[in-house]
């Protein structure tokens, strides 16, 4: 909608007009061959000619401006969704190929979330090609005409070209983090070598830097690795150790999960599955307010009645 | 007390549909007057027009509720920088940077972060707002009526309530047909017409649509093995079925019991009040009776079970004899029922007064379909004109509640856009909540028609210092 003007004409195909309107005026008469030979060249690079001779009516190029669906806000453009075939192929990277979440979304430019909810629709969608329940493609083809798309492109699997092209989204995205609204004035020593780290500690003591709040921050570890001039083997070598940490820390969680789950006492009569975990009384408090206490307490009040309360689910699972 | 126009043309507000009206509404949309305006009134206006758009199937004391001063915002990181500094050569110099020469073309790349456009974030966490946002619904009510009628999952379970809140990684689905219909451009008069006439066979079938149409593909494959073992009769009774409908349930059937009540009891009145012949108080006790019998049962034709229906009509045919009797038919209403069979030729049920007739009649009609031979006509003529829909295009099937084969709607093309806090697959109806909405230098991720300027105003508005 914010391609057009309150005539209902392409704004970027007026503007064109507007634009060789003024380059005629001022180039005046002495041009005017050339001028006849580009009329539209500056908006259409590959002047196709039409079988009969005339020059073919292309529009100039997108811009942003024809992304907005809504004309007053040039602030929301309707951003491309990933095409068929790059779902298609992330899924085949994860699943088939057996990459981490993390670098296929580090090596295709899409973020980590977004690598997993593909694979987990990907997965539905064969699903149902697998039970035999028809696929909305009339509908799915509609809509993806109406979208832009990020295409995949097989020459960005290799390093150089994929940065020659843009990416489908950035994926070292920081959070504004709310202790960083202030505006603080810190008097330091002017010899002080004041990082990034430092900074994060006078916001909030416990506030970690951008380095290690960003989705990607062993991007950032492997290009200085780079910088340093490692050899290949020593940054390989690191980065298997960092993968090794990494698996370390996971298998603590899991360890720590088992442990919980462990804790509650299951019983499976068939049709249902009673699971009993251990209760103290004392977790009530001496004056029986406490917040882990459990069941009905003499002069508590109970809130679910009362307004504003949650009455619907807030997860499912 | 209901509203009189949704899209109203008078006063320009953008609603959350893809109604043409609306799309025409937002071509003349601009940014409203404020020069002439106290400041309270420019934060009234500016909520007004904003919550017309943001959330309006929503109370405005839920959204109160919802609402939050706190805004989501992301900046994107280059890891290069990252690696390459440390953050101290923004503390050299005098404490904010080392002087460098201006540089007009790095400031002008400096977007500010839209914050603004944050203000109604909370709202597109809603169910049935990423519903809409995702395309498969035309309207946020839409999408509001489709959860409440039970046609989402949400990872997989059903979810009733609109207004939950999606957390990051939420899957939901919503029901293809659904989505079809709610996308996919009306029918058109032909179409209108055989559907009506489809749902009107299901009606008086007393069968779901699904029922109706696995029916239809039973008869038209019985008729196609019909066909191909001409020769072989006895094959093609093994291979086609009967059609499963119940002709006891059959509608027609409990139209023409109702006729029959209905006459039986204009007769016995006709007895009660005949001024030429007196009868006895016995007879018209009898008589009144069998008329208030008589009336009770036709009230309730439509409801009782057909074995009933059937003990009892043998009963009312003795008790009729009984006390009206069936030697004294009046010539009128000899005519009448004569009239009547020959008007009707499948209903041979006319001569309910006579009792000889109804006994006669009894045995065959439990043998033979009855009113069953209406519907099957009626389904053969059905088929044969969706047959004949069939040849101008594929994929025509007048029982779908829009127009087939599938297009997408008018205008849809105008408001398609997904944001990209979810991940759609329109291929399974399916999406996924990645994160909440957040802004980002130079690009919102809230889809608002709305200005910043005007964003702020409502902003203000909810931080409720008026």
């Amino acid at each position: 909608m914010g391609a057009y003007n309150r005539e209902g004409q392409l704004t970027r195909v007026v503007k064109a007009s507007r634009e060789q309107e003024r380059e005629r005026n001022s180039g005046g008469g002495s041009n005017e061959s050339t001028q006849q030979r580009q009329p539209s060249d500056p908006n259409n690079p590959d002047g196709a000619d039409n079988p009969d001779g005339t020059k073919a009516a292309t529009l100039p190029p997108e811009s942003r401006r024809d992304l907005t669906p809504f004309p007053l806000d040039p602030q929301f453009i309707s951003q491309p969704v990933l095409s068929g075939w790059f779902k298609d192929q992330i899924w085949k990277q994860v699943i088939l190929q057996g990459l981490s979440v993390r670098e296929v979304s580090a090596s295709l430019g899409v973020e980590m979330s977004r690598v997993a909810a593909v694979v987990r629709l990907v997965e539905i969608e064969k699903e149902w090609k697998r039970i035999n329940k028809p696929l909305m493609r009339q509908y799915h083809q509609a809509v993806m005409n109406m979208l832009p798309k990020t295409l995949w492109n097989p020459e960005e699997t290799t390093e150089e070209n994929r940065k020659k092209t843009k990416t489908h989204e950035s994926i070292n995205d920081l959070p504004v983090h709310v202790a960083t609204g202030q505006q603080i004035f810190l008097p330091t020593s002017e010899s002080r070598h004041f990082t990034r780290k430092d900074a994060a500690r006078v916001f909030d003591a416990k506030l970690l830097p951008a380095d290690d709040r960003v989705p990607h921050p062993e991007l950032a570890v492997m290009h200085k690795e780079v910088l340093e001039e490692l050899s290949d083997e020593e940054r390989k070598a690191r980065a298997e150790a960092r993968d090794a940490s990494e698996e370390q820390k996971r298998k603590v969680a899991l360890a720590r999960q088992a442990k919980k789950e462990a804790s509650i006492k299951k019983v499976d009569i068939g049709r249902f599955e009673y699971r009993f975990s251990e209760i103290k009384v004392d977790d009530a408090g001496k004056d029986g307010r406490g917040l882990k206490g459990v069941g009905w307490r003499y002069g508590v009040p109970l809130m679910d009645r009362s307004r504003g309360q949650h009455k619907i689910p807030r997860a499912v699972e | 007390m209901a509203r009189k126009r949704f899209h109203q043309l008078k006063k320009v507000k953008f609603r959350a549909t893809w109604n043409k009206y609306n799309l025409y509404n937002l071509s003349r949309l601009s940014m409203p007057r404020t020069q002439s305006l106290t400041f309270y009134q420019q934060k009234w206006k500016a909520k007004s027009i904003t919550r017309a758009y943001h959330g309006e199937q929503i109370r405005e004391k839920q959204w109160q509720r919802m609402f939050t001063p706190r805004l989501n915002a992301v900046v994107p990181m280059d890891h290069r920088y990252l690696a390459e500094f440390d953050g101290s050569e923004l503390a050299a110099g005098r404490g904010s940077g080392l002087e460098k020469p201006f540089d007009a073309e790095k400031t002008k790349r400096k977007q500010a972060i839209p914050y603004m456009h944050q203000t109604y974030a909370p709202i597109e966490r809603r169910l049935d707002m990423a519903i809409w946002r995702a395309l498969f619904a035309s309207s946020a009510r839409q999408a509001r009526q489709f959860v409440v009628h039970g046609k989402v999952k949400v990872n997989g379970e059903k979810m009733i309530y609109p207004g939950y809140l999606l957390n990051p990684g939420d899957l939901f689905q919503v029901e293809p047909e659904a989505v079809l219909f709610a996308t996919g451009a009306p029918k058109d008069g032909p179409q209108l017409r055989v559907g009506r006439r489809v749902l009107r066979v299901r009606r008086n079938r007393n069968v779901g649509m699904e029922k109706l149409r696995a029916q239809m593909a039973e008869r038209k494959a019985a008729k196609a093995s019909d066909k191909a073992s001409n020769k072989d009769s006895s094959k093609a009774l093994i291979s086609s079925k009967t059609p499963k409908t119940l002709l006891e349930d059959h509608f027609e059937y409990r139209k023409t019991r109702e006729a029959d009540l209905s006459t039986m009891i204009q007769r016995a009145e006709w007895k009660q009040h005949a001024k030429s012949k007196m009868l006895s108080a016995k007879r018209k006790q009898q008589i009144r009776a069998f008329i208030r019998h008589a009336k009770s049962a036709r009230s309730k034709v439509f409801r009782k079970p057909f074995q009933e229906l059937e003990k009892e009509r043998l009963a009312f045919v003795e008790e009729f004899r009984g006390s009206v009797g069936s030697n004294t038919l009046d010539k009128a209403w000899r005519q009448a029922a004569k009239k009547r069979a020959a008007e009707n030729s499948v209903e041979t049920e006319a001569g309910a007064a006579e009792g000889a007739s109804e006994e006669a009649d009894a045995p065959k009609r439990t043998k033979t379909p009855y009113g069953e031979r209406v519907a099957e006509e009626k389904l053969v003529a059905l088929e044969k004109r969706i047959a004949a829909m069939r040849i101008q295009g594929d994929g025509v099937d007048p029982s779908k509640p829009y127009a087939t084969p599938w297009r997408p709607r008018d205008f849809m093309s105008a408001f398609a856009f997904i944001p990209r806090y979810l991940e759609v697959s329109p291929k399974i109806c399916s999406a996924v909540y990645l994160r909440h909405p957040v802004a980002r230098p130079g690009l919102t991720e809230v889809p608002t028609p709305f200005p910043g300027e005007i964003q702020q105003l409502a902003f203000n508005w909810y931080l409720r210092r008026r």
